[in-house]
């Protein structure tokens, strides 16, 4: 690869997508086959400082084929993104992401806005969809400095941006995870409620959607949570989720499964 | 029929090269050296937006003297070429002396076959690591390129102020003794430079990926006092 200089009229500005498209590194976004391994359900919730989020741990095809995939990436340090959908394709996007946002700043010696951020995922995201039986749907989230405030942008499969202001659930287990937030979720959660309340409604997505790991007290493999703050992105240590999730299981363990009136 | 006059490649040569160097002499200079944790980059530059020192990836850093348009460009190029290469391969293959080389050919081409040489001097300097050394180097505006083994200096006053700083620093020593002696080497003995003048960035582990920073003002100040 020489010195990718370019005339001013074709110049593909600090886009990373319209670099590797003029030199020719572009990935295909071709289409896939039906039964490829795809990744399963994530969550974000905003809570009063921020959001947070949580994710499964496994990629599943015709059988389970990993059981400890990562779904959510930091893009940049106050970012996050998270995928559903075909894990090849997704993780690509993640990666895609990363580099995308970095080249932006490094280029404009600028941080790209979260919107900015959201906005740039669509025609890539469009590009993949419109081409592929398998969707990709990532997620995207992250504290906005500017507004001082978490924030949620979701898509639809034609590359559709939505942003959410409550929360958001991707993946085969959104039916369940879904249900369970929209009873837990209240306007300005402190981060100890979003934390449980995200856990509460993976444990549900986990529990009756079989594309969904739950938590794997025998392999000690459990949910990724990531919280996203002024601070910036950071990831809850194992022992810290694992802990969590034993907490559900006992109380779902006395009351033989049954989640009960309150959320438990 | 047309008048063209014989000029001898010698004649042509030294025309372009008093060209370059007039347009290089206009700009402020730049020292880059070598401190006990990593490599720190000092410029002249009034504006505190159009930047002389910048970011290129994890571990490798760009400066560039002269003319603003036609450096900037190059920094643009580097960044394009460093994130392209880990993209396609990985990031810990991107190296700072296979960029170094395509900015020595590049000059190179411009100032033979160019419709004018590039008014610039750049630096590229590289953080070590496992797999590679700490690297400074640097490319004229005819595509010599040399690889300086503790600092380096480029733009107009190049040889006076690498005479005034290879004196008052003989060895590798801390961040703000090497920052101090590059802003007196840089400035000389009848001037000083205000800090919101100084543009200074540095290459420095801090357990993170990307080690690149560019110093506040008041982290300047706070280290030439100390220094």
């Amino acid at each position: 690869m020489g010195l990718p200089l370019f005339r001013p009229t074709h110049d593909p500005g600090p886009s990373f997508l319209g670099l590797t498209e003029a030199l020719g590194v572009a990935p295909e976004w071709g289409p896939t086959g039906s039964d490829v391994p795809h990744a399963t359900t994530v969550i974000a919730v905003r809570y009063a400082q921020g959001v947070v989020m949580a994710g499964d741990r496994q990629a599943t095809g015709a059988y389970i084929a990993s059981r400890d995939v990562k779904k959510i990436g930091a893009a940049d340090r106050f970012t996050a993104i998270a995928i559903s959908g075909s894990a090849a394709r997704g993780i690509e996007l993640v990666k895609f992401a990363q580099l995308s946002f970095e080249h932006y700043e490094k280029m404009t010696d600028t941080v790209l806005s979260l919107e900015g951020k959201a906005n740039y995922l669509s025609p890539i995201i469009q590009r993949n969809n419109l081409s592929s039986p398998l969707p990709v749907l990532p997620l995207l989230a992250g504290y906005d400095p500017t507004q001082r405030a978490g924030r949620i942008f979701e898509y639809d499969g034609a590359g559709g941006c939505y942003e959410r202001t409550d929360f958001a659930t991707i993946g085969s287990g959104s039916p369940f995870a879904e249900g369970a937030l929209r009873l837990g979720f209240r306007a300005d959660l402190d981060l100890e409620s979003g934390l449980e309340l995200a856990a509460l409604a993976l444990y549900e997505a986990g529990d009756n959607d079989p594309s969904t790991g739950g938590p794997d007290f025998v392999r000690g493999i459990f949910p990724m949570m990531v919280v996203l703050d002024a601070t910036g992105f950071r990831e809850l240590s194992i022992d810290e989720v694992g802990e969590r999730f034993r907490r559900i299981n006992e109380r779902r363990a006395e009351s033989r499964g049954v989640a009960g009136g309150s959320l438990r | 029929m047309s008048n063209y006059f014989y000029v001898s490649p010698e004649q042509l040569i030294k025309d372009r090269a008093e060209f370059a160097q007039k347009g290089i002499a206009r700009g402020r200079s730049i020292v880059a050296s070598l401190y006990d944790r990593g490599v720190v980059m000092v410029a002249e530059n009034p504006s505190a937006s159009l930047n002389k020192v910048s970011e290129i990836y994890d571990r490798i850093a760009f400066a560039g003297a002269g003319k603003y348009n036609e450096y900037d460009r190059l920094r643009e190029a580097g960044v394009r070429w460093a994130d392209s290469m880990g993209f396609t391969y990985a990031r810990e293959d991107v190296d700072a002396r296979a960029l170094a080389n395509y900015y020595a050919q590049h000059l190179g081409d411009m100032f033979t076959e160019g419709q004018k040489p590039l008014e610039v001097e750049v630096l590229v300097a590289q953080l070590g690591s496992a797999l590679r050394p700490t690297k400074l180097f640097r490319i004229l505006y005819e595509g010599t390129i040399a690889d300086e083994p503790r600092f380096s200096v480029i733009g107009g006053d190049a040889e006076v102020i690498r005479e005034r700083f290879t004196r008052a620093v003989p060895e590798v020593v801390d961040l703000a003794t090497t920052l101090r002696q590059a802003v007196t080497a840089l400035a000389g003995p009848e001037r000083t430079i205000p800090i919101p003048e100084l543009e200074v960035g540095i290459l420095e582990d801090r357990g993170e990926r990307r080690t690149f920073t560019r110093l506040a003002d008041d982290r300047i100040a706070e280290l030439l006092g100390e220094g």
